[in-house]
């Protein structure tokens, strides 16, 4: 623990600031709510596959839904709570490089968020191959963990851009997720082009139907993205001025 | 959103209010303003701060944080210059090597003991030796015993030592504390301001900030007063506490026979004034507070009034301030 934190403060104070609240389980309890969709599943099968409803759950809840507002608690959290309380100085006040600083956090955020996803979609998975028909649930658990890290790393460095611009990014996060990800995307052609949503489809879709230009195309764009966010929340970093 | 100025050397500083002659300027700030929309939190303030103990002393809400938290490099000034070291410090985090600071807020990493705290601030700072660092830092504010606990469940008077010693583990050149005694008991500020004025005589440069006069009195002989934002005076505590005792002041006396007692020292040349108010109590303006109260003893002996309460009301922060804002 003393190496971890000599060789990476931030990140390691991160992590104990979300383990020590409510951050890291809210957290897991959402990421374990699909193994309950799985659970009355696999009690009452309705007429499909255990690899149908698991697809059909990630299309239709995780992707949309739940994914986002998994990432949206820490990322928004890293840098907002020390906004809000007042320890940012602590930190910022340091002979440390901004981008150190937004990486040190963006770390945390995947920390918390990557493995917490996999165990849930991993528990949900167990739960639905008690259903009689149980295909090659592996390869879905993969192309669906594979799709959640990527989002994580697309969403996390998003969401934390917007928590060193607005006060409330939680609030405004949520917003963003249940009225353009779940709502909007879903219906509007046009808001498919900019959700994360159906980037994250393209992954999962491309690992589970091995298609690797597919899924690489898609992740990469999605990583794009995060480089550029997390360029831009250095940038902002450096010019916030702690009223 | 405002961009920060390019990093710049420092002009001369030479001549600058609060800079006593002769002493090099650790600090600089320049016809500093800082406004928020149509609030003016910080106006035309300049002064120079040397090596030493010096107080940033001021009512509250007069700009003392403000301008504690511009020269560390949290907030970039609207206008004007703020030099530390004769570097600009926003975008520059290596100068922070050189800076420490115990700020305003209250709240610390809850979930973090008082030694992992002071020891997060020592690896960041890249000392080499962060335990034995820390464990000094956490030693010269008293704190050894409650190192092992918890920061949020600290008092108050534990939390600002703890920032003390966080702020001072890589011992740097310059320490800025704010409102540093807030909260602590009578020993703990005892401590404190030995500490303060010892790392003012190891030749590190020292600003606190603070409400309370007779608080400064006790670590600090230079002194910048600000009100309203502006620099009301700087330079000796002495040389402005007896400006400040040039200044009438009102003394409120309860006793006996109030009649008696206002007909005799009316006659002294040290009452300005003296009125009667509808509880009976004296209400009396003088120039010599020490002088009257004095008086007041001696007079209502001689004459047999007993004394209740002889109470100087003016001695507010704000009130001294007000003169000096006005004188």
């Amino acid at each position: 623990m003393a190496t971890l934190w000599r060789m990476l403060p931030v990140t390691t104070l991160t992590v104990r600031q979300f383990t020590g609240g409510r951050t890291a389980r809210l957290i897991v309890a959402l990421s374990l709510i699909p193994a309950i969709f799985a659970a009355i599943f696999a009690a009452r099968p309705w007429g499909v596959t255990a690899d149908e409803f698991l697809i059909e759950l990630f299309r239709e809840l995780i992707a949309p839904t739940l994914l986002p507002i998994v990432v949206l608690l820490p990322a928004t959290a890293a840098f907002g709570d020390e906004l809000e309380d007042g320890t940012l100085p602590y930190l910022l006040m340091k002979p440390v490089s901004r981008a150190r600083l937004v990486l040190g956090k963006y770390a945390a955020t995947l920390l918390v968020t990557i493995p917490a996803l996999a165990l849930g979609l991993a528990v949900t998975t167990v739960i639905a191959s008690r259903a009689p028909e149980a295909g090659d649930l592996l390869r879905i658990l993969a192309a669906m963990v594979g799709a959640a890290a990527v989002a994580a790393v697309l969403l996390g460095a998003v969401f934390l851009l917007v928590s060193l611009f607005i006060p409330r990014a939680l609030l405004a996060g949520m917003v963003y997720v249940f009225a353009w990800e779940s709502l909007l995307g879903r219906f509007l052609p046009g808001v498919e082009a900019v959700s994360s949503r159906e980037y994250t489809l393209r992954v999962f879709t491309g690992i589970l139907e091995n298609d690797p230009s597919l899924a690489t195309n898609a992740a990469l764009t999605m990583g794009a993205v995060a480089v550029a966010a997390l360029i831009l929340a250095v940038w902002r970093l450096r010019r916030l001025q702690l009223a | 959103m405002s961009s920060d100025p390019a990093p710049a050397a420092a002009a001369p500083a030479a001549g600058l209010p609060g800079l006593p002659p002769g002493e090099e300027a650790t600090i600089v700030l320049r016809r500093v303003a800082k406004w928020y929309g149509d609030v003016v939190a910080i106006s035309e303030l300049s002064f120079g701060v040397a090596p030493g103990v010096t107080a940033l002393l001021g009512p509250n809400g007069a700009g003392k944080s403000t301008v504690l938290n511009m020269i560390a490099g949290l907030i970039a000034p609207s206008a004007g210059t703020v030099d530390v070291l004769g570097q600009r410090v926003r975008g520059q985090p290596g100068l922070y090597r050189s800076i420490g600071l115990a700020g305003e807020q209250e709240q610390l990493y809850g979930s973090l003991t008082g030694r992992e705290f002071v020891r997060l601030n020592a690896i960041l700072q890249k000392v080499p030796d962060a335990e034995g660092a820390s464990e000094r830092a956490i030693a010269a504010v008293d704190m050894g015993e409650a190192a092992g606990r918890a920061v949020g469940g600290y008092s108050k008077g534990m939390r600002q030592r703890i920032k003390v010693a966080a702020a001072l583990v890589h011992e740097p050149k310059i320490l800025l504390l704010d409102e540093p005694l807030n909260g602590t008991d009578p020993v703990q500020r005892a401590s404190l301001i030995a500490l303060i004025r010892r790392l003012g005589a190891e030749g590190k440069t020292v600003l606190v900030s603070s409400h309370v006069l007779s608080e400064v009195e006790r670590f600090a002989r230079n002194v910048l007063v600000i009100v309203n934002g502006k620099l009301a005076a700087a330079g000796d505590f002495r040389a402005i506490r007896e400006r400040m005792d040039e200044r009438d002041h009102i003394v409120r006396i309860r006793c006996s026979d109030s009649r008696r007692l206002a007909a005799a020292l009316v006659a002294d040349p040290s009452t300005r004034s003296i009125r009667m108010g509808t509880d009976g109590r004296l209400t009396a303006e003088t120039d010599d507070v020490r002088g009257f109260s004095l008086l007041v003893t001696a007079v209502a002996k001689r004459d047999g009034v007993r004394l209740f309460e002889v109470q100087p009301v003016d001695e507010s922060l704000a009130s001294v301030f007000s003169y000096l804002v006005s004188g």
